[in-house]
């Protein structure tokens, strides 16, 4: 066992891939020479070569296109996008040609497409934005958040092993802040699994990325006055795991849904339809959402904190919702 | 004028809350600014906070004990002396308003509309969620049952609510199928029920028990029965208690007083509520102002009252606003009750039976008597035992010095 | 208007030495002609009769480019064909029932009804499906021929598309990269002149496409789109280029759009007299009478081979045509692997 930052897990989780099979290559944009912006692929051009850590020209549509081509062919890309919020520009190769190849013509296309998402890092709008929910909504592809260092490893394994589009978004913010104790050997976390982190009587968080942290902050607080958090964090949106989500809200009977996404068309409407759907009847209390309000994400520190959702939210709204 | 908002302060940088401990003024005091007004109590420190500004405490938004986020407004000062209103009890939290009332009202013992059986309406149990509802049906519980005293928001039945019930109902020994018939409360049983363990829960009942001789009593009410029933009023010997007890009130008047909080109200008329038996319950119809009523008039206050109670067309001002209350199961033939107060008030005056004993008279000599038991459940919060017998004594010395 | 043709000197007096064999002539010639037929028969018969549903687009006069620069594919060559690119899919070995089905929407298609009209492709026959984004498969090619060089394979990548598609900053980016990375791959641009309704000197400013090459750091070349040979040549040239490892070469064929966009296009914003002038530059025409002066072909053999090539449209549109559709629920199948 060894202590890991975050960041470090996914590094070793490609190198390992990269050592156990030869069609598994890095394509990006400073993952060469440079190890990457955020040093997720450093030392691998030395260990692995030019022809499989390929630093690019600025041209995301190029590097998602020509990881598509070479996926059809059998490799297995992964490709970086420097910032999660330069995915837009590679957007149309990902939603129109990765996402649909399949269901069009039965060709796999087994590429990994990740890069850091997320605030709280003075970022701005354009270094702090989570992208997912645009691919969330476009069938075909598969979307991943790990939130802790472990997760991080496991999926990105399972994503390069998977042998369809797999979108995998790394939290920034937990790029360093995070360190575990991780296992040797070869391990994988399966995509569409949620995982239970606390467990509660009183009142179901279910959150991704780094608001797991801010929900397991507000339920220690909420623990000194007798209310019981429980914590779900999903892992994975497209699949999720629709039997753990409705588990725990037949569990508690109020739900609180969290993510760091702003609020319209955030993956909390689809998990509070679900929940209304096909838990209706468990419910004791209005399903409620904690969310980044619908802005572009600020700078000024004053403006990023109000952005941001809060241990106080969650202890202000678990409050309201365990009094209903 | 302008108002200030008194805040829960940041006692600080990683602390969210505060407890308000001890308020240092209540609502109408006058206040300066920096003279201490409230305490609380955080993780990191207890503190004695001071006025923002100079006026009078108008509101008091938070109480004692309750824990609020720091920058919630825990009360006002305006610049204006307003007369203290009873300030409403608000959690933290901002919440729609309830949709039954939390409390019953205290004159719930009556109906006001005792013939009205809108089973719908008063057994409905107000909003009910719908894990609630799937648990209701699950275990075969009447919501009707637990309406309005749920533990959440507004008297809503919560999931816990409804699961403690059955555990409860488990715990009892529950007879077997075919052994119960079940039958929903009709609305006056309700309120009954409802008030009499409210009652019981609110006053130190204590019931003291006093024999009187109604020799003159009884011979009074035959000299007078033939002119009460020339003007339209038969003659029993109620009207000789009531009056009794009145004249005793005047003389004790914390009988006729209530509790609230810390504060004795004394009430300032005398208004004698006389529990009638009608079908399905009992209600209890109020003589107003009886310490101005002659004998007639107590007489016809009281068969008035009560045929209209019997044949249900009593008003509903006719059964609020008592004092005191008197109460006669002795009509059924029990020797004496132990009656529970009627709430708001602090005492009920409880008649048994009138019969013949054999008594010891002053010179030892056996004799037959007409007795009576009379009975004073009084809360003894307000009422020492003293009193209530001294009550009762002067009671029992006008009955057995009736001049005819 | 002034449309850039590219004038190829007659075969005869050709000093060229880079012509195919007799055999690959005739080849080229059947499947132009199977092209044309095809193509014809799906545009002016099937579609108008209700049985081709939604959008046809066919390459009429442009036969050409695809043909030309296909016949000689090793069979783990790949392509990336776009919508005017019939010839490709023939020449790669998709059989004229399969193509039919797929533009009825039946089943049997390589997307068994999941897409439409040419948008279909076929791994085991190194086709890649193309989609309505069109410059989306320039990069794709890249990196087809990125993982060429990865395992050390000598198979080359021939990605056509139109003039209108080199506006496109997918366009930019995959030629960009093929060039930096030296991808072992063919961009053949078909400039017949017309994206849908705009004229190409509404599309760019550069005369030529090709002449974006050099802003790339690759060869451009210019041939004349109706000639097909001139095309085999120079694509020849380019397919070996990419094989030896020298990186990606830009060929542009001048050629015209015989038809509108679609098969809903009436294309009056086209001068008729262009069509007329046009019309005489026909490829097939052309080779034919090339064929038969140089004895490589009769008149009748030429005949005979349109005779077969119809009566062997016929019947995969028999089959075709009672093909089944796919059952409803298969709309939810094939999302992700299963």
């Amino acid at each position: 066992m060894a202590v890991t930052t975050y960041v470090e897990a996914i590094r070793q989780g490609i190198w390992e891939e990269m050592e156990r099979d030869e069609n598994v290559f890095v394509i990006g944009e400073d993952v060469g020479i440079y190890g990457g912006a955020f040093k997720v692929t450093d030392g691998m051009l030395e260990k692995f070569g030019e022809l499989r850590v390929v630093d690019t020209p600025i041209s995301e549509s190029g590097i998602v296109g020509a990881a598509i081509g070479a996926a059809l062919m059998g490799m297995r890309p992964v490709a970086e996008m420097q910032f999660a919020d330069f995915i837009s520009c590679g957007f149309d190769q990902i939603t129109n040609f990765a996402a649909k190849c399949r269901y069009r013509w039965g060709a796999p296309v087994p590429i990994v497409i990740r890069g850091p998402s997320g605030g709280g890092v003075h970022g701005g709008p354009f270094h702090s934005q989570n992208p997912e929910m645009y691919f969330v909504h476009t069938p075909g592809l598969k979307v991943v958040c790990p939130s802790t260092a472990y997760d991080a490893k496991g999926l990105i394994k399972s994503a390069i092993r998977d042998n369809d589009p797999v979108l995998y978004f790394e939290h920034k913010f937990l790029y360093r802040r995070i360190k575990e104790e991780l296992p040797s050997g070869d391990y994988t976390v399966p995509i569409g699994k949620a995982i239970i982190r606390r467990e509660g009587a009183d009142i179901s968080v279910i959150t991704y990325g780094a608001m797991v942290y801010i929900a397991m902050d507000a339920a220690k607080e909420l623990e000194k006055e007798g209310i019981g958090l429980e914590v779900l964090d999903l892992r994975s949106l497209v699949p999720y795991d629709r039997e753990a989500v409705l588990e725990t809200a037949k569990k508690t009977s109020k739900v609180i849904l969290l993510h760091e996404d702003t609020r319209i068309g955030g993956f909390a409407g689809e998990l509070a339809a679900l929940i209304s759907e096909e838990a209706f009847e468990y419910l004791d209390g209005p399903i409620r959402r904690i969310t980044a309000p619908d802005t572009p994400v600020p700078y000024s520190p004053p403006l990023e904190e109000f952005f941001l959702p809060k241990v106080s939210d969650v202890i202000r709204v678990a409050r309201e919702l365990y009094a209903y | 004028m302008a108002e200030t908002k008194v805040i829960m302060p940041q006692m600080g940088e990683s602390i969210f809350e505060g407890t308000l401990t001890r308020w240092l003024k209540k609502a109408g005091d006058a206040i300066k600014r920096d003279e201490p007004l409230f305490e609380i109590s955080t993780d990191k420190i207890d503190s004695e906070i001071p006025a923002p500004a100079s006026g009078v405490l108008q509101r008091i938004l938070v109480q004692e004990g309750q824990t609020v986020e720091i920058n919630t407004v825990v009360g006002i000062i305006g610049d204006e002396t307003v007369s203290a209103e009873k300030p409403p009890a608000q959690t933290p939290a901002a919440t729609p308003p309830p949709p039954t009332a939390a409390k019953p009202h205290p004159q719930t013992v009556p109906d006001r509309e005792p013939d009205r059986e809108k089973e719908e309406d008063e057994t409905s149990p107000g909003h009910v969620s719908p894990v609630v509802r799937k648990l209701a049906r699950e275990h075969g519980v009447d919501l009707a049952i637990l309406g309005g005293k749920g533990t959440g928001i507004g008297g809503r039945i919560t999931k816990n609510d409804i699961l403690h019930f059955v555990e409860e109902r488990k715990a009892a020994p529950a007879p077997a199928q075919g052994e119960v018939e079940r039958v929903p409360m009709s609305a006056m049983r309700k309120a009954i029920a409802e008030h009499m363990v409210m009652s019981q829960r609110t006053s130190a009942h204590v019931t003291t028990f006093f024999e009187v001789d109604c020799s003159r009593v009884m011979a009074a009410r035959e000299k007078l029965k033939p002119e009460f029933e020339r003007g339209g009023a038969k003659l029993t010997v109620t009207p000789f208690f009531v009056h009794a007890a009145v004249q005793a009130l005047k003389r004790f008047p914390i009988l006729n007083a209530s509790v609230e909080g810390n504060t004795i109200v004394y009430k300032k008329g005398i208004h004698v509520g006389i529990a009638v038996n009608i079908e399905g319950g009992l209600i209890v119809p109020v003589i107003r102002n009886a310490a101005e009523k002659n004998m007639q008039q107590l007489a016809q206050a009281i068969n008035d009252l009560g045929e209209r109670a019997r044949s249900r067309q009593l008003a509903p001002d006719e059964v609020q606003g008592g004092t005191f209350s008197v109460t006669n199961p002795g009509q059924f033939g029990a020797v004496i009750g132990t009656p529970i107060i009627n709430q708001p008030q602090v005492a009920i005056l409880c008649m048994g039976g009138i019969k013949k004993r054999a008594v010891v008279a002053e010179n030892d000599a056996i004799v037959a008597r007409p007795m009576i038991m009379l009975a004073l459940s009084f809360d003894h919060r307000i009422i020492d035992g003293a009193v209530a017998d001294q009550f009762m004594a002067d009671i029992q010395k006008q009955l057995e010095n009736w001049e005819s | 208007m002034n449309v850039k043709t590219v004038n190829s000197p007659p075969l005869a007096q050709a000093q060229r030495s880079d012509v195919p064999p007799a055999e690959t002539q005739i080849r080229i010639l059947y499947y132009m002609k199977l092209t044309r037929e095809l193509e014809d028969r799906i545009e002016r018969k099937l579609y108008r009769q209700g049985k081709v549903l939604g959008g046809v687009y066919v390459g009429r006069g442009q036969e050409a480019i695809a043909v030309g620069s296909c016949i000689d594919l090793r069979t783990d060559d790949v392509v990336c064909p776009s919508h005017r690119d019939m010839g490709a899919y023939l020449i790669k070995g998709m059989d004229l029932r399969t193509i039919l089905a797929q533009y009825m929407g039946r089943k049997t298609g390589p997307t068994k009804g999941k897409d439409a009209n040419l948008h279909m492709g076929s791994l085991s026959h190194n086709l890649i499906a193309f989609i309505s984004m069109l410059g989306d498969s320039v990069p794709v090619a890249a990196g087809i021929g990125l993982s060429f060089k990865m395992r050390g394979q000598d198979r080359v990548v021939i990605c056509p598309f139109g003039d209108g598609a080199t506006s496109r900053g997918d366009w930019h980016e995959g030629v960009n990269m093929a060039s930096v990375f030296k991808c072992p791959v063919v961009y053949l641009c078909n400039n017949n002149q017309y994206a849908y309704s705009t004229p190409l000197e509404r599309q760019m400013a550069v005369e030529n496409v090709a002449d974006r090459a050099s802003a790339y750091g690759i060869p451009g070349e210019i041939v004349d789109g109706n000639d097909v040979l001139a095309v085999w040549a120079a694509s020849r040239r380019a397919i070996e280029r990419a094989r030896a490892g020298d990186g990606p070469t830009l060929i542009e064929c001048k050629t015209f759009r015989m038809t509108g966009h679609s098969a809903h296009d009436k294309a009056d914003y086209v001068p008729s007299e262009l069509f007329e002038l046009w019309e005489e530059r026909c490829p097939i025409l052309r080779l034919e009478r090339d064929l038969v002066k140089s004895g490589i072909m009769t008149a009748s053999a030429i005949e005979e081979m349109q005779r077969q090539i119809i009566a062997d449209i016929d019947e995969a549109v028999r089959i075709a045509e009672q093909d089944p559709y796919p059952e409803p629920e298969d709309c939810l199948r094939g999302v992700y692997e299963e």
